[in-house]
């Protein structure tokens, strides 16, 4: 009985122990980044492969284009029915639902919900290849070969990412937005200059809109870089970074929505 | 004075010893194969070397310096002087093979521009690769692939190379030709070789000293000759091939 709990008490503490490990080289990874931009930014020379940052644009933004779009729109038209069928039920008064929507996808569902999807497919994708060089040997013979891994395939990930997170959130909102109000025209009859209201938009939600997108824009590679680069053993290896990645990524971004949420409703006064 | 030395090695994954106090010293200028069975660590103990993995304890030196403790950045010299030719090859798939090869030039400073380019072909000749230099490394075969891989390690001019098993899985006339390939380093460029390998021919037709680990220890430090009249039972059933013996193989 002893036996079993001091058995239990050292695989807690071992969890505790790797816990640590991951966070401190989470955030290793996270510095490497920052410090790789002001290496690529003081140097004047990108440390990554000629085309590299165009490519991984490519690869983050333009690939997720139609994903992004096709999602945000159905979510849209989904919370636009909702909102306007329990509306109906309740005082039958739409006057509100335009100007109320946009206001909720600037400030939360517009950036939160394209970084979600990106998490998804850019993290996997960033795990999966970085992952696949690591149980290949690759990484260790960019290092042999004097590059940093960091500067060499995060970097350019991360420039991409923060800029393609920014870009996919204003797409995504505005198609969100945009069939949102097709929807309530067509199954509650919205007038449309009712509903394409954006008076109450502030400049204080567009600074919230801009910090999460970049926030997540910024979260995503770096969590999907670590979790590639601590893959390990073979195609089972990968398909763990890949995996964690995402929940990771997903995470990460839920996380930095209600902290940068709860952030700006205290410095506000709760007069979001 | 040795160049490598490796002082009472140990190394752990997991809990699970693989190391446990190897000792080893290479000279300059000879060609040292490590062997063993899998997973005893020989390609353990050579990414030790360069800091790929990191000791749990022991020293490393090279040339008359520690070098185990050294942190990232502080290895990049080191590098330079110790090249490493991985097991798959691991050239970069996205690249040609002059580009391989021109990358550790660039990064480390020694060429830019048309100036690396040239150099890499320059290489890729001495590798016998020079006419495939514009082709990427998945259209070649893996002896041609090892090859180029050589060449990349040779851009850094280093002192030392390590091969981890640069003859797995090519056809019997490929692999003499790598061996002929680490051969003619040593003799001709004066290139120290660390070679992982299990394969009798390499081992019997170019070394001049062998490693036999076991049980994470340096079990047997002879030369070939040395080896082959050995009478240690584990020396001789890891030689000859035999399935049964005294020597314990982990996972059968």
């Amino acid at each position: 009985m002893r036996r079993r709990i001091i058995k239990r008490i050292e695989d807690l503490g071992a969890i505790v122990v790797d816990a640590a490990r991951a966070a401190r080289e989470l955030w290793l990874v996270f510095v490497g980044t920052i410090a790789g931009l002001v290496r690529r930014w003081g140097e004047g020379e990108a440390r990554s492969p000629k085309g590299e940052l165009a490519r991984q644009l490519h690869a983050i933004g333009n690939r997720s284009v139609l994903f992004v779009v096709v999602t945000l729109g159905f979510i849209g038209m989904v919370m636009s029915y909702q909102a306007c069928l329990q509306l109906a039920r309740i005082t039958g008064d739409f006057s509100q639902i335009g100007q109320q929507f946009i206001r909720l996808i600037v400030t939360d569902f517009g950036p939160t919900l394209t970084g979600m999807m990106l998490a998804t497919r850019v993290g996997a994708g960033i795990a999966a290849e970085l992952g696949s060089m690591k149980v290949t040997e690759q990484i260790d013979a960019l290092r042999m070969s004097g590059v940093l891994p960091i500067d060499y395939l995060i970097v350019p990930r991360f420039l991409a990412s923060l800029v393609m997170t920014l870009a996919l959130s204003v797409l995504g909102s505005v198609v969100m937005f945009g069939l949102g109000g097709l929807t309530a025209k067509l199954s509650f009859g919205v007038n449309p200059q009712l509903f394409f209201d954006v008076s109450l938009v502030r400049p204080r939600h567009l600074v919230i809109f801009i910090l999460k997108a970049l926030a997540y824009g910024a979260a995503i590679p770096v969590v999907a870089g670590f979790c590639g680069l601590r893959a390990r053993g073979s195609s089972e290896g990968v398909g763990w970074a890949t995996t964690a990645a995402v929940i990771g990524g997903s995470f990460a971004v839920i996380v930095l929505d209600f902290v940068i949420s709860a952030t700006a409703l205290f410095l506000t006064g709760g007069d979001l | 004075m040795s160049l490598v030395s490796f002082v009472k090695i140990t190394k752990a994954f997991g809990g699970k010893p693989v190391l446990r106090g190897l000792d080893l010293a290479v000279d300059k200028g000879e060609v040292m194969f490590i062997i063993g069975t899998s997973g005893v660590g020989k390609s353990v103990t050579i990414k030790l070397l360069i800091g790929l993995l990191a000791i749990d304890g022991g020293e490393i030196w090279f040339d008359g310096a520690r070098i185990d403790q050294l942190p990232e950045r502080a290895l990049g010299p080191i590098r330079k002087r110790i090249g490493m030719v991985f097991q798959n090859s691991t050239l970069f798939d996205s690249m040609t093979l002059v580009d391989n090869v021109a990358l550790p030039l660039r990064k480390h400073g020694r060429f830019r521009g048309a100036a690396a380019l040239a150099e890499a072909r320059r290489l890729l000749a001495l590798v016998y690769m020079d006419e495939h230099a514009e082709r990427y490394p998945a259209e070649l075969s893996d002896g041609m692939r090892k090859r180029a891989a050589i060449a990349r390690t040779l851009a850094l001019d280093p002192e030392v190379v390590l091969f981890d098993e640069p003859t797995t899985g090519l056809d019997p006339v490929s692999a003499r030709r790598i061996d002929r390939l680490i051969r003619e380093l040593a003799d001709k460029l004066g290139v120290t070789a660390i070679v992982v390998s299990h394969d009798p021919p390499s081992i019997f037709g170019i070394a001049d000293r062998v490693c036999m680990i076991y049980q994470g220890i340096a079990h047997v430090v002879a030369s070939p000759a040395e080896l082959r009249a050995s009478t240690d039972p584990i020396v001789q059933q890891f030689i000859t091939g035999q399935s049964s013996g005294p020597m314990e193989t982990p996972g059968f």
